[in-house]
């Protein structure tokens, strides 16, 4: 595990294309179980929606890319358990993300507690320049809303975090709060942390473009 | 049998005689009765433990082509490496593979061992006694009686001369011959001391694998095991014979011997369990019908009632009356349990902050579970409301536990099947005492298991081991589900009625499921190495086999992984630890290193029993 984090480095490769840089990213979801963690990456990958979604046993290991401008960005999502009890993994998944979208559901105030726990172990353990974004999620249930927006975002500006409200159900902020992710994240000056690493990923020729159309690039 | 054994001739031969145990290859002639025979081959002068079962005749000219099922996974790839297509026709075990044999108290009973914990056969004799097979024994074998057990005679080989020096570790006392461990003996014996010490240890090790004689035919590991040791005595002879790389052979990398298939017997059906009770409803051979469960699973319409006797609802031995009382009992307990949260007014709730936190977790799992079956889908499902009131009693039933992710995958099969709240809770609680330290707030039984799966591939793979090493796989997480719940979200549900119900007979070892496991991985070797994945892929390559396994083909090579592994010359005690089969002293000192020999053996024998199929007969 120890390697995991120079492996992942984020690699830039020409590709012979317009398209110019290729970034890849890890990105790890936390937050308490049930929150939508899932439903989100479910949404941003897929596009789908499932209302019974079951419950993630151990990791699950997803990717998806997006364009910006001129640059390529796959994301390597890492979605978790979420439950108390598998803390302790955790670290495992975190460990070298060069971003992380910390999950709470905007009609239990418990799960915005647990965000904020999530938030303080990040910002002491995970990578120094890890970009953190907080997803107020299940906003399709607003009437039911047990964290007000402000809150949360007084909360968010307090620790520089990126802040959206989303739903995974009617998709709203899905595919915003990740590209917002990407725009933030250093793309040039990761990519030469990579290659001082010496451990770029290889990528193969048609994985890029091909995903890329699906979302985001139009 | 003259008439159909070419060139062998018949010692010995009684008719009447039970199979009781054996292989469970020959499960179907289970409690049949038979004639047993010690037969012998003119040309190579072995000799045969063989019996038919009545319902069979055998013709001449398939004689030799018969190999019998037991000869061939003893002897490795020597024969042929495919059991028989068609069902065996009889048993025929070669004397030499006996080390021990047991006389029962009333005389009516004899068991072969092979020396390393297993039960070779166990035989009933159904008119008066086994006298005359035991004279007969007694007249071709030389056997001393075991200082443990009276009733147990210890076969010594003859083949070898008991080294007189080496005498004050007495084990044989009746007798100047020695197995082959005396040959070892005999060798080490003028080494330096420092080296015979040393190369004692790895005999030690090599006894409980080849404790067989050195004629022929020779088991293909014991071939290996004698070259070592020519390998040995020639460093000895070159140089001074006190390097410790001239024994370190035998610690080579293991090599298993050749897979044999293991195809799926048939299913228990409701006759067959309705002949295993007693009149009174006891199950009086508990562990034959376990083998039967792991063999062939059981038949659909009869898992309802047999789950409940391996979820320690019943227990085997119940009686018609017992269940009864018990069922009286769990049910008054169950609803006991029920009304203790049931029952609590909202202000206790709001301040009981560990219950509400309990009861919500399940809430939030219990309304994403296998929502896809009819059985659970819809608004306002009954069966879902009993999924979250079992799960919420078992938090009353064990609180320091509570409710943990996953317990929901493991509780929706159950109650499926057996359709009744109080049923499902108590086999649900049974199921749980198995699998709860996958529960452990540290992840301690957790990592036990991935830390076992990972000794057991590096055992049996080493490739593929160093290469998930290589990836930073080596912690084995991406198979995290598959243990967690036991395989419960990678096959459809019936496959998981079949899966789970032949990991809980325990048979034929000790976590059994992690033979599952790699039974499932050595598939997907040639991808992972050949696409060259890594951490990140191999996870999301075993999470998407989902839906894509054929149990019956995994748990044939999970069973042939497993006779592989026992089979193999280069078994480790750390490998037995894992799989439950008997240790070996890997290292003992000079002085009571027989003794341990003789001790290893019983324990080996006491094993078998207690692995053994018997408790009593009639
Ligand atoms: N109404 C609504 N339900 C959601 C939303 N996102 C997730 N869910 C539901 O919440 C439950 C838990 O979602 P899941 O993605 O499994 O949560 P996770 O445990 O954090 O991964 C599921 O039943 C989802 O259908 C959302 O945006 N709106
Ligand atoms: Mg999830």
């Amino acid at each position: 595990m120890e390697n995991m984090a120079t492996r992942t480095q984020t690699a830039q490769r020409p590709n012979g294309s317009a398209q110019g840089k290729i970034c890849q990213f890890k990105l790890v979801l936390l937050g308490e179980s049930a929150v939508g963690k899932s439903s989100l990456v479910l949404r941003f990958v897929k596009g789908q929606f499932h209302e019974y979604q079951e419950s993630t046993i151990g990791a699950a290991f997803l990717t998806q890319t997006v364009c910006l401008d001129d640059t390529t960005v796959k994301f390597e999502i890492w979605d978790t358990a979420g439950q108390e009890r598998y803390h302790s993994l955790a670290p495992m998944y975190y460990r070298g993300a060069q971003a992380a979208i910390v999950v709470y559901d905007i009609t239990n105030q418990d799960t915005f507690g647990r965000a904020k726990t999530w938030v303080k172990e990040l910002q002491r353990q995970a990578s120094p320049n890890i970009v953190i974004a907080l997803a107020g999620n299940k906003q399709d249930l607003a009437n039911k809303r047990m964290v007000e927006f402000e809150e949360a975002q007084n909360y968010a500006d307090e620790n520089t975090l990126l802040f959206m409200e989303t739903s995974a159900k009617t998709a709203m902020n899905v595919n915003d709060i990740f590209l917002a992710i990407a725009k933030k994240l250093p793309r040039n000056e990761q990519a030469s942390g990579a290659s001082a690493s010496g451990q770029g990923r290889r990528l193969a020729e048609g994985d890029t473009g091909a995903r890329a159309a699906g979302s985001c690039c139009k | 049998m003259e008439d159909n054994c070419e060139g062998c001739m018949e010692l010995f031969s009684q008719d009447g005689v039970l199979l009781k145990q054996a292989h469970s290859y020959y499960i179907q002639y289970f409690n049949e009765s038979g004639t047993l025979y010690i037969t012998e081959y003119a040309n190579t002068k072995d000799r045969f433990i063989e019996w038919k079962p009545n319902s069979v005749t055998v013709h001449s000219d398939s004689h030799d082509s018969e190999w019998s099922f037991v000869n061939a996974i003893y002897r490795g790839e020597q024969m042929s490496p495919q059991p028989p297509d068609s069902k065996p026709k009889y048993i025929k075990l070669d004397m030499n593979q006996v080390r021990s044999f047991k006389v029962s108290k009333k005389n009516d009973t004899m068991t072969f061992f092979d020396g390393k914990g297993e039960i070779l056969c166990h035989f009933f004799f159904q008119h008066g006694n086994c006298f005359s097979l035991f004279a007969a024994l007694k007249g071709l074998l030389k056997t001393t009686v075991s200082k443990r057990d009276k009733n147990i005679h210890i076969i010594v080989d003859e083949t070898l001369q008991l080294n007189k020096s080496f005498a004050t570790l007495d084990l044989f006392q009746d007798s100047q011959s020695a197995s082959i461990v005396w040959g070892f003996v005999r060798s080490f014996q003028e080494k330096p001391v420092e080296t015979a010490f040393g190369a004692f240890a790895k005999i030690g090790n090599t006894i409980g694998n080849n404790f067989m004689p050195s004629s022929s035919p020779q088991p293909i590991e014991e071939e290996v095991i004698t070259n070592d040791v020519k390998e040995y005595e020639r460093g000895v002879e070159s140089s001074d014979g006190a390097s410790p790389k001239d024994y370190e052979i035998i610690h080579s990398s293991p090599e298993l011997p050749s897979r044999l298939q293991y195809p799926r017997g048939n299913p228990l059906s409701y006759d067959q369990w309705t002949a295993l009770q007693d009149s009174e409803g006891r199950i009086e051979d508990v562990e034959y019908t376990k083998l039967h469960i792991f063999r062939g699973g059981i038949a659909p319409s009869l898992r309802k009632v047999v789950w409940k006797y391996m979820l320690d609802f019943y227990p085997w031995n119940s009686s018609n009356a017992d269940r009864k009382t018990i069922l009286g009992k769990k049910e008054q307990d169950y609803y006991d349990m029920k009304l203790q949260w049931k029952t609590l007014k909202p202000w206790q709730l709001q301040n009981f902050v560990q219950l509400r936190d309990r009861l919500s977790l399940v809430e939030k799992d219990v309304t994403r579970t296998d929502r896809t079956l009819p059985f659970y889908a819809g608004d306002n499902n009954k069966n879902l409301q009993a999924m979250s009131d079992i799960l919420m009693t078992y938090v009353m039933h064990n609180f320091d536990l509570g409710y943990v992710q996953g317990m929901s995958d493991l509780l929706s099969p159950i109650l499926y099947l057996l359709q009744n709240e109080v049923d499902a809770f108590w086999c649900f609680a049974g199921f749980m005492e198995r699998v709860c330290t996958n529960f452990d707030a540290d992840q301690a039984g957790m990592k036990t298991q991935l830390s076992n799966l990972y000794i057991l591939l590096k055992f049996s793979n080493p490739t593929l081991a160093s290469y998930l090493d290589n990836q930073e796989s080596g912690n084995m997480f991406f198979c995290f589900r598959w243990l967690l719940v036991l395989f419960k979200r990678e096959f459809e549900l019936h496959d998981v009625f079949r899966l789970w119900e032949v990991v809980w007979t325990n048979h034929p070892c000790n976590n059994f499921h992690l033979l599952i496991s790699i039974a499932i991985l050595e598939k997907q070797q040639s991808e992972f190495i050949g696409e060259e994945m890594g951490f990140n892929e191999i996870l999301k390559h075993v999470n998407d086999l989902s839906g894509k396994l054929d149990v019956n083909d995994i748990l044939d090579n999970a069973e042939g992984l497993y006779y592989q592994i026992r089979e193999s010359s280069q078994l480790t005690n750390e490998v037995r630890q894992i799989l439950g089969l008997p240790l070996i002293a890997e290292s003992s000192p000079k002085d009571d290193s027989t003794d341990s020999i003789e001790n290893e053996l019983m324990a080996n024998v006491d094993k078998a029993y207690e692995n053994g199929l018997h408790t009593s007969y009639f």
